[in-house]
């Protein structure tokens, strides 16, 4: 098993700060931001020393939950700021992006740090569609669309031009181009289409945040895809990102769980929720429609001392397939800095030994 | 828009086409299941006079079992168009087609003013073959999306091993040397375009063209299989339109994004 720190940021809001998204600008704090941003260079270089194979980046908006908005500037200035772990980008939303930017950016990346860069590609939350202004309706077909560009933007050695449903481009050409077997890239998502656009493209898949079982049915079509297709996807080609509480003790991270803020960090109001909910319905696991989660409490999937947390995993590895386990160690968009290192620094010393040949 | 059958002579053949539309000729030579129109037809005759010709040999025509090579077809094709007083005109070929109209733009380069190669059978994958099987199968070999399409026609048996017979017989080499030395010194500009879901020749093939055309541009139609006119009508016809108008310089955008003035 791989083992992903998810870097989010870390801005610690002042306790009257307006909690419900999207966060208006003016409370954000100038020097709280800059500390908060260039934090992740020593956040980044601990877990890289505890042994962690790569630190994650994610693209969010318009609060300081996940203060991440580009994932390509985050992975431009940390990767000068470690020496060997992977930073892995997933990553930036497909359907509200320029898709060449997208390729380029990566490949820029990739020529930065060699066989240091992963390349996520996602649909988004539903939320994350008022940013940019696109309609929920759309967003399935940009991404599928916005995903075969970028592929086709890496690998074609020709100028070529794209007659698309939502992209057209009459030249595209990218320097620099991405490296011939390079760039380990990954589908993010539990939808049907996600799973089978990476089968179809040989690439890996990520999932993230749900019950191990309800995973696994995302994966497991992935993998009849990939069957279909003609491969078996490997070890690292299934990433899973959750949250997971780690003590000491099993009682005293049950204890951490209980006392666990029932509320999500920046809520999204009512009438709000239920207008993005009733846009994006064609949200699904493995085919199975499901609601788009617009703002709701991540679950935790990982909770105990080092032992439980280590069969945890195990069962993780067994039921959803994971070679690779992007972890959370405490909520983003909360206070609690100092827990989390030590939650790493725990994590490093007690349970990443024992899940290397899980 | 309203297609009006005719026939010409040339060449000892009697040649079915299809016509509709005004402005500049654009002459389309179909693929190897022979000629079916279809709504990218209908755009495209609302920019030019669309002549749609059927090959001899293929579909209701006799038998053709004196065309030996796509170069002998190019030079009938080129009697045809001759035959019906048109001096210049655009060119489009499908598939197999596109290795005729390659043919006819190097034997006769001031005639065609620019080409177009819709998923061009001229550079092939060693493996590629034919679409054979019944209407269905075909169907799902030539389309990303054959649900999308209206149902196939019936097939005549016996029109289909015609058909193949001259295919199989004119088409000649997946690389064909001679070919692709007039391609290396050809001036005619060359729209290629591509279905990124071929099943038959796949996109990747795009790329040769582009290396040995000297005035190529290379489109992707995004979603579209074999037919990408057949499939994505409006947006290769959009495509096709733009750069006959305006060759090379359709790489400059016209498209506005003001939303409000």
């Amino acid at each position: 098993m791989k083992i992903s720190y998810f870097e989010t940021g870390r801005y610690i809001p002042p306790p009257d700060m307006p909690r419900e998204w999207p966060v208006r600008s003016g409370s954000c704090d100038p020097d709280t931001v800059s500390h908060a941003l260039r934090g992740m260079a020593e956040r980044g270089r601990f877990v890289e020393k505890l042994g962690f194979d790569w630190i994650s980046l994610s693209e969010h908006h318009y609060s300081p939950r996940i203060l991440t908005p580009s994932p390509a500037v985050s992975a431009a200035w940390l990767v000068g700021q470690v020496e060997r772990i992977k930073i892995a980008l997933l990553g930036p939303i497909v359907p509200t992006s320029n898709p060449i930017r997208v390729a380029e950016e990566f490949a820029m990346l990739e020529a930065l740090a060699p066989g240091r860069i992963v390349a996520g590609l996602l649909r988004g939350t539903t939320n994350e569609y008022l940013s940019y202004d696109l309609n929920a309706d759309e967003a399935r077909g940009r991404t599928d669309e916005g995903m075969e560009l970028i592929l086709k933007a890496w690998t074609e050695p020709e100028a070529f031009g794209w007659q698309g449903r939502y992209f057209q481009f009459r030249t595209v050409s990218i320097w620099p181009r991405r490296q011939e077997n390079g760039l380990q890239s990954y589908v993010l998502g539990t939808s049907a289409e996600a799973g089978s656009f990476a089968a179809r493209h040989r690439m890996g898949m990520g999932v993230s945040y749900g019950p191990f079982e309800v995973m696994a049915r995302a994966t497991a079509h992935y993998r009849r895809e990939c069957e279909a297709f003609g491969w078996t996807p490997g070890r690292d080609d299934i990433v899973f990102r959750a949250n997971m509480i780690l003590a000491e003790t099993d009682e005293q991270a049950d204890a951490m769980l209980a006392g666990r803020d029932a509320r999500p960090p920046f809520p999204i109001g009512g009438r709000l929720r239920d207008a993005l909910i009733a846009a994006d319905t064609s949200r699904n696991i493995a085919g199975q429609r499901m609601q788009a989660n617009v703002g709701g409490v991540l679950p935790i999937s990982f909770c105990g001392g080092p032992d439980r947390v280590v069969e945890q995993i195990r069962r993780c590895r067994d039921v959803v397939g994971t070679g690779v386990l992007d972890i959370s160690l405490t909520d983003p968009g909360t206070d609690s800095l100092d827990a989390m290192m030590d939650s790493l620094a725990l994590f490093g010393r007690t349970v990443l030994p024992r899940v290397r040949d899980i | 828009m309203s297609f009006r059958e005719s026939f010409v002579e040339a060449d000892g053949f009697h040649i079915r086409y299809m016509e509709a539309g005004d402005g500049p000729v654009l002459v389309h030579l179909h693929g190897a299941g022979g000629m079916r129109l279809h709504r990218g037809h209908d755009l495209l005759a609302l920019k030019h006079r669309v002549i749609i010709m059927e090959m001899p040999g293929f579909g209701s025509s006799a038998e053709n079992t004196r065309s030996a090579s796509t170069r002998d077809l190019a030079e009938t094709m080129a009697a045809a168009i001759r035959a019906l007083g048109i001096g210049s005109y655009d060119l489009m070929g499908t598939s197999y087609g596109g290795k005729v109209v390659l043919w006819l733009a190097a034997l006769h380069p001031d005639r065609v003013r620019a080409l177009v190669l819709e998923a061009p059978a001229a550079i092939r994958p060693l493996d590629a073959r034919p679409s054979t099987g019944t209407p269905e199968e075909r169907a799902r070999r030539i389309y990303a999306h054959p649900e999308r399409m209206p149902p196939p026609p019936p097939v005549d048996d016996v029109v289909q091993a015609r058909q193949l017979a001259l295919v199989m017989r004119s088409i000649g080499p997946a690389r064909d040397a001679e070919l692709e030395e007039r391609m290396r010194g050809m001036e005619t500009p060359v729209l290629v375009l591509f279905g990124t879901m071929d099943r038959i020749i796949p996109s990747e093939m795009g790329r040769h063209y582009k290396a040995l055309l000297p005035h190529c541009h290379l489109i992707f139609v995004y979603d579209a299989g074999h037919a990408p006119g057949a499939e994505r009508p409006e947006a290769f016809s959009e495509a096709v339109t733009d750069y006959l108008a305006r060759q090379e310089a359709f790489v400059v955008t016209r498209r506005g994004t003001m939303i409000f003035p």
